[in-house]
């Protein structure tokens, strides 16, 4: 268990701090509305009372439709809350899917990579045992999206690459068949691009496949990320400002793991594989250089024009690996792939590709439930023949200034997706929140999208 | 511009005989007649260059009978399929290899007349050319193309299609001379002067200058203008194609609610104070590209006599860093009353937009808006050269103008929008910051456009930095000013706002 634990009770736990959503219109329950004589329960604002049974907070709620307003609220009543170690929140009149929402918000707003108080969420409903099942799910989502946020945080010196895939095989314990691939095997398997990003480095690159049998004999759905454990560009190296950030590189990879984790955990009948491309980009006499011809592992040569291009490099590997050895019937690819993303979207919605408009509409309903946008991104002719090399199969990126460089690393994955129907979500802009803090952006999008669209009995 | 004909089948005396084909074509017409006159050769010829039709294929066949000095042969895919994009692109690269001829015949014959036209506007717009300061060019190296002439049965089909291109073609010509000219010559007086002549299609043109816009209230565009050494100006065209035209009383009493069209006019963007880098700085004389395309599709609308009310409004001025410039850390008073904390200089064309876009709404209660301008650097790194960036805050209207870009090849691709990214314009001392930092930085300057839309009504932003300008040869365009938005917008008024 992740984070804080949440229990349902059928009434508050006198002495226990308990927070109360206020729709605008006002409370809903007589006993709190003295309280609230004036209150004006527009969203975000709230008020803090001392009562005979413990304090109260009343939390404005505004109008919530959608189960990502009601998870604001949750988050606020934890933000409101300040350094508690326990906190109720209360649901009493709420339909099920609300309250369990406002559960989620909760428990994912007390997460803090070290300084997290909360160790105990009460979510008091009408009538518990209806709830129990519904957050059961949603439970898994939020461990799953906990445990990406506890993956990216860790520094590039802890979470290098052999500890990146110790980490991963501790998933085995629910239940996920985990392979990792190392140098040998990757290079019996000719992956040559994810081999050469990762050369520079001690701790050299592995390939971990993890596997979700579930209950239907189809193809799995597939998940493909990126795992840079740290960046430095290699021999294209960044400036200085700002490079710590890089150790959050990984967080597509960690993503993928963390959706892993959620569909295991509810026990999804949907069959599921992560291939993760790990690697730290480093610098060191074995590193690759720009002007390098690599052969990826699906027979094309690559000329890198740029080392700190490097993660289209191992997502090439890692996408021919998932569709050469699964033939999934849908494979997304999660990378914090391009500055230009950011420049782009900023850091409000994740960028989608993809050679299939169904999967790319299913994507962003999933990402819009869970409150993880999306915005469709343009693959264009243009952007592929930018990519034409004179001395290889195609480039990696171009080089210059005010390149579509999202677009370019989206026209080059598509090389190695073959026919399967893909989509590639550049999270770059989307890994951290405004503090720095990992948001775990992704994982709770494919928990989702797999529950909406293939989980469907038809697909048995 | 080359004179277009659409005349009687006849096989042609001199210059250059152009055959279209389709993949699979069996020859007819003035292909067949040739063909027969010298023995079979144009087939022999075209078989021996692997000619079959195909799109973007052609073939020159040199001299083949008295008097024709080439046959170009020109593929346009599978026949059943031809799109006027496909003519038009087939019509594109059919200039470059007559160009060297006086005239040049096109074996039309086979062609619809829609096709006919498009394939001619595709010519025409390919022989742009910007060349009035070549002063030693040689003689043999310029093109000398006079005259096409389209053999065709329809030639009366032809010409009524062709006669709403030709409008549209010296549309696209205005907008591509005024994005070509250097910054010394077009600086803001000069661009307004050179609206007057539009006149003569029936557009009514007004000049505003610094006094009258004080008056105004345009602090922002003032603002933007006060470093340089000319004036800048704010040009209103109006064009009354569905009241009736330019008569006092249809000024008086417009028929209709007018469709806007807003350009952003910088004639030079040095950034200002806060100066851009000295590389690529040269490229800054197409900033008024926005401007430049409203002008070319005003013309446009009143050439073709489209039956709508339109108005288009351009703010000019020239950026430039001085004594008398505008500082990063200004707080300037936009004319909608809304302050304006001026974070770095070279974000002006947001400045320069929201004073016209005010002052369009406050006289005209438009049906829409739609603004052009050539606004951020991030759109180009979001989106590349194929796509302009579209912001909306009206879904209809967005759809309206992504199907309109498509046949007429100027694409325009939707960028989201959104109370976070408008967050990010939050100012300690002012209603906002002109920049929202580099995340989202053409969305950040969307929302900034945005505050000055009026409420409900609709409104597009179309950042075409990344189109306005070319650094390769395109179907239609030689490299350069593209006069993108023209074609888009005459083709949006066309689909959904006239009669």
């Amino acid at each position: 268990m992740i984070g804080a634990e949440v229990r349902l009770r059928a009434a508050p736990k006198p002495g226990v701090a308990l927070a109360v959503p206020v729709p605008a219109g006002g409370v809903r329950a007589a006993r709190w509305a003295p309280l609230a004589a004036g209150f004006a329960a527009g969203l975000g604002e709230q008020r803090d009372c001392a009562t005979p049974e413990g304090r109260v907070l009343l939390l404005g709620a505004g109008q919530p439709q959608r189960g990502a307003e009601w998870e604001a609220v949750g988050a606020a009543a934890v933000r409101a809350a300040g350094p508690l170690k326990r906190l109720a929140l209360m649901a009493h009149g709420l339909p099920p899917e609300a309250a369990v929402a406002l559960a989620t918000g909760a428990a994912l707003a007390a997460w803090h990579p070290h300084e997290a108080p909360l160790r105990r969420l009460d979510l008091v409903v009408d009538n518990p045992a209806a709830v129990a099942p519904l957050w059961a799910r949603a439970e898994a989502a939020v461990q799953g999206a906990l445990f990406t946020r506890e993956l990216t945080a860790l520094p590039g010196n802890v979470l290098h690459p052999a500890a990146f895939a110790a980490r991963l095989e501790e998933l085995a314990d629910h239940g996920i068949r985990v392979d990792v691939l190392g140098e040998k095997r990757l290079r019996r398997l000719g992956a040559g691009a994810l081999l050469a990003v990762g050369a520079g480095a001690r701790h050299g690159p592995r390939l971990a496949v993890l596997r979700w049998r579930g209950q239907f004999a189809v193809p799995p759905v597939a998940f493909i990320g990126k795992g840079i454990t740290f960046d430095t560009g290699g021999i294209s190296i960044k400036p200085a400002e700002g490079m710590e950030r890089m150790t959050s590189d990984m967080a597509g990879a960690a993503a993928c793991a963390g959706a892993m984790l959620a569909l295991a955990l509810r026990n999804s009948p949907a069959p599921a594989v992560a291939v993760l491309a790990i690697a730290e980009n480093s610098m060191g006499a074995e590193s690759y250089r720009p002007g390098d011809v690599l052969r990826t592992m699906s027979g094309r040569t690559v000329e890198v024009v740029d080392t700190d291009a490097e993660g289209r490099l191992v997502l090439a590997d890692a996408l021919h690996y998932a569709a050469s050895q699964f033939q999934p019937q849908a494979m997304l690819d999660l990378a914090t792939l391009t500055g230009a993303m950011v420049t782009a979207l900023g850091s409000h919605r994740a960028g989608i590709f993809t050679n299939n408009a169904a999967l790319q509409a299913q994507a962003a309903a999933a990402g819009e439930q869970v409150g993880e946008a999306l915005w469709p991104m343009p693959i264009g002719t243009r952007h592929r023949e930018d990519l034409a090399s004179a001395i290889a199969d195609l480039k990696q990126c171009c080089s210059g200034a005010l390149l579509p460089d999202a677009s370019h690393a989206a026209a080059f994955l598509r090389e190695f997706a073959g026919d399967t129907p893909w989509a590639h979500l550049d999270i770059a802009g989307v890994r951290l929140d405004e503090k720095g803090l990992p948001t775990g952006f992704g994982a709770r999008l494919l928990d989702r999208l797999v529950e909406l669209f293939f989980e469907h009995p038809d697909r048995h | 511009m080359p004179e277009i004909a659409f005349v009687k089948p006849a096989m042609p005396k001199h210059g250059a005989l152009v055959l279209p084909i389709a993949e699979d074509g069996v020859p007819a017409g003035l292909h067949a007649a040739l063909d027969k006159a010298c023995g079979g050769a144009i087939s022999r010829a075209l078989e021996a260059a692997s000619f079959k039709g195909r799109k973007g294929q052609s073939a020159t066949i040199w001299a083949p009978v008295e008097g024709i000095a080439r046959v170009v042969a020109i593929g346009l895919g599978k026949a059943g399929e031809i799109s006027t994009e496909t003519a038009e692109a087939a019509g594109g690269a059919t200039y470059a290899l007559v160009a060297k001829e006086r005239d040049a015949t096109v074996a039309a014959e086979g062609l619809p007349a829609p096709l006919a036209a498009a394939f001619a506007l595709g010519l025409l717009l390919k022989s742009y050319r910007f060349d009035r300061y070549r002063t030693t060019e040689k003689e043999d190296d310029k093109p000398k193309l006079e005259k096409v002439s389209f053999a065709t049965d329809a030639a009366t089909a032809c010409k009524n299609a062709w006669a709403p291109l030709r409008a549209i073609a010296e549309g696209v010509f205005i907008a591509r001379d005024l994005v070509s000219e250097p910054p010394n010559v077009l600086h803001p007086v000069e661009m307004a002067e050179r609206c007057k002549p539009l006149e003569k299609l029936g557009l009514t043109i007004e000049i505003l200058g610094p006094k009258e816009m004080k008056k105004l209230g345009m602090g922002a565009l003032l603002g933007v203008a006060q470093g340089s050494a000319v004036e800048p100006r704010m040009v209103v065209m109006q064009w009354l194609g569905a009241s009736g035209g330019t008569s006092a009383a249809a000024k008086k009493k417009p028929a209709q609610k007018p469709v806007a069209f807003i350009g952003k006019g910088v004639t030079f963007d040095t950034g200002g104070i806060s100066i851009k880098p000295a590389g690529g700085m040269e490229d800054m004389k197409w900033d008024m590209a926005g401007a430049g395309t409203v002008i070319g599709l005003m013309a446009a609308l009143a050439g073709r006599k489209a039956k709508v009310d339109a108005v288009g409004l351009v703010g000019l001025v020239e950026n430039m860093p001085s004594g008398t410039a505008q500082r990063p850390g200004d707080v300037v008073k936009t004319a909608s009353g809304q302050t304006v904390e001026v974070i770095n200089t070279d974000a002006e064309g947001r400045l320069v937009l929201c004073d016209v876009m005010h002052y369009a709404q406050a006289r005209f209660d438009p049906r829409f808006m739609v603004d052009l301008a050539t606004l951020t650097g991030a759109i180009i790194i979001a989106l590349g050269h194929e796509h302009a960036g579209m912001f909306s805050n009206d879904d209809t209207l967005a759809q309206q103008l992504s199907a309109a870009g498509k046949p007429v090849a100027e694409a325009v691709w939707r960028m989201p929008l959104g109370e976070a990214y408008d967050k990010q314009l939050k100012s300690e001392i002012a209603d906002m910051k002109n920049v929202g930092g580099r995340p989202g930085g053409s969305i950040t300057a969307a929302q900034f456009i945005q505050r000055f839309v009026d409420k409900g009504r609709p409104w597009a932003h179309l950042d075409i930095a990344g189109v306005a300008w070319s650094s390769k040869d395109l179907p239609t365009a030689p490299k350069g000013a593209t006069a993108f938005g023209v074609r888009l917008l005459d083709r949006l008024v066309a689909d959904h706002y006239e009669g």
